[in-house]
């Protein structure tokens, strides 16, 4: 039975953003393959990073911590990061942990790169 | 916990779930908590919170409290009432739940600085659902007991 890894992780560039895919669950399997996007396109020279999520409908309390360490990493790496893709229960997820103070959510990837290129 | 019992619930009001202690097996607690609530009539965003919640619950019960042995079980219990859904999460007790994880609320930019980003499960666990009560079993487990109102 697959109960435990159920997360495609990819990452491609657009407009000056590194976009980073996460389509499935994301639990304390995940970790070891969102650090590995992020450090693949931070070491790539990423100054803007998009999470997209794809309506992912398992985030649990493992997951959100993953993504508070990359909030560290982006903080001090200076780059920005964004999210988009969050399903509507998620996306008050994000804000009540209070990720959203340093994570702008957007609806979708369009969204997102459009406001990317209004800071740039 | 002292005072009358309350009366049973009848039994075909009651669904049991006895989970091995591995990751992953919280999904098939959720998922049988979601398919309930939603022929209850809960809506799609409270339906989600649920999920959430019991998704926390026993991964809690899997990691701390059964301290991930796979032989160890995790009893899920759901009783759908007139207007509302209780869930009871139970594990076998090796570790006992820490009076202070129950009541905690962290803070993003304290959890920011921690080399340790996590323990947001019962805080969720407290903003999602509508009653939540923490007690220790008769024969030393953990027991969580959250209930979900229906018309909210």
């Amino acid at each position: 039975m697959m109960l435990e890894d159920e997360l495609t992780v990819s990452t491609r560039e657009c407009d000056g953003v590194a976009i980073i895919d996460l389509s499935g669950d994301v639990t304390t399997f995940a970790e070891e393959k969102i650090n590995n996007a992020y450090h693949e396109v931070t070491s790539k020279g990423a100054r803007h990073v998009l999470l997209n999520f794809r309506q992912n409908d398992y985030i649990n309390s493992a997951g959100i911590a993953i993504l508070i360490g990359i909030v560290t990493e982006v903080t001090r790496n200076e780059q920005k990061l964004a999210v988009s893709g969050l399903s509507p229960h998620f996306q008050k997820i994000f804000r009540m942990v209070g990720l959203a103070q340093y994570a702008e959510i957007y609806q979708d990837e369009e969204e997102a790169l459009a406001a990317f290129k209004r800071q740039a | 916990m002292s005072g009358e019992t309350p009366p049973r619930d009848p039994v075909e009001r009651v669904i049991e779930l006895r989970l091995p202690s591995k990751l992953g097996y919280e999904r098939v607690a959720m998922d049988t908590a979601s398919s309930l609530a939603r022929r209850m009539g809960f809506q799609p965003d409270r339906v989600e919170s649920l999920k959430t919640a019991v998704s926390e619950a026993v991964t809690n019960a899997i990691e701390h409290g059964n301290e991930h042995d796979a032989a160890m079980k995790v009893v899920v219990l759901l009783t759908a009432r007139a207007g509302e859904l209780i869930v009871d999460v139970a594990d076998q007790g090796r570790k006992p739940f820490d009076h202070n994880q129950t009541i905690r609320r962290p803070v993003i930019e304290e959890v920011l600085e921690q080399d340790d980003k996590g323990g947001w499960g019962i805080w969720l666990i407290r903003e999602l659902m509508d009653e939540v009560e923490f007690s220790t079993a008769p024969s030393g487990g953990n027991q969580i007991r959250m209930v979900i109102h229906l018309e909210q």
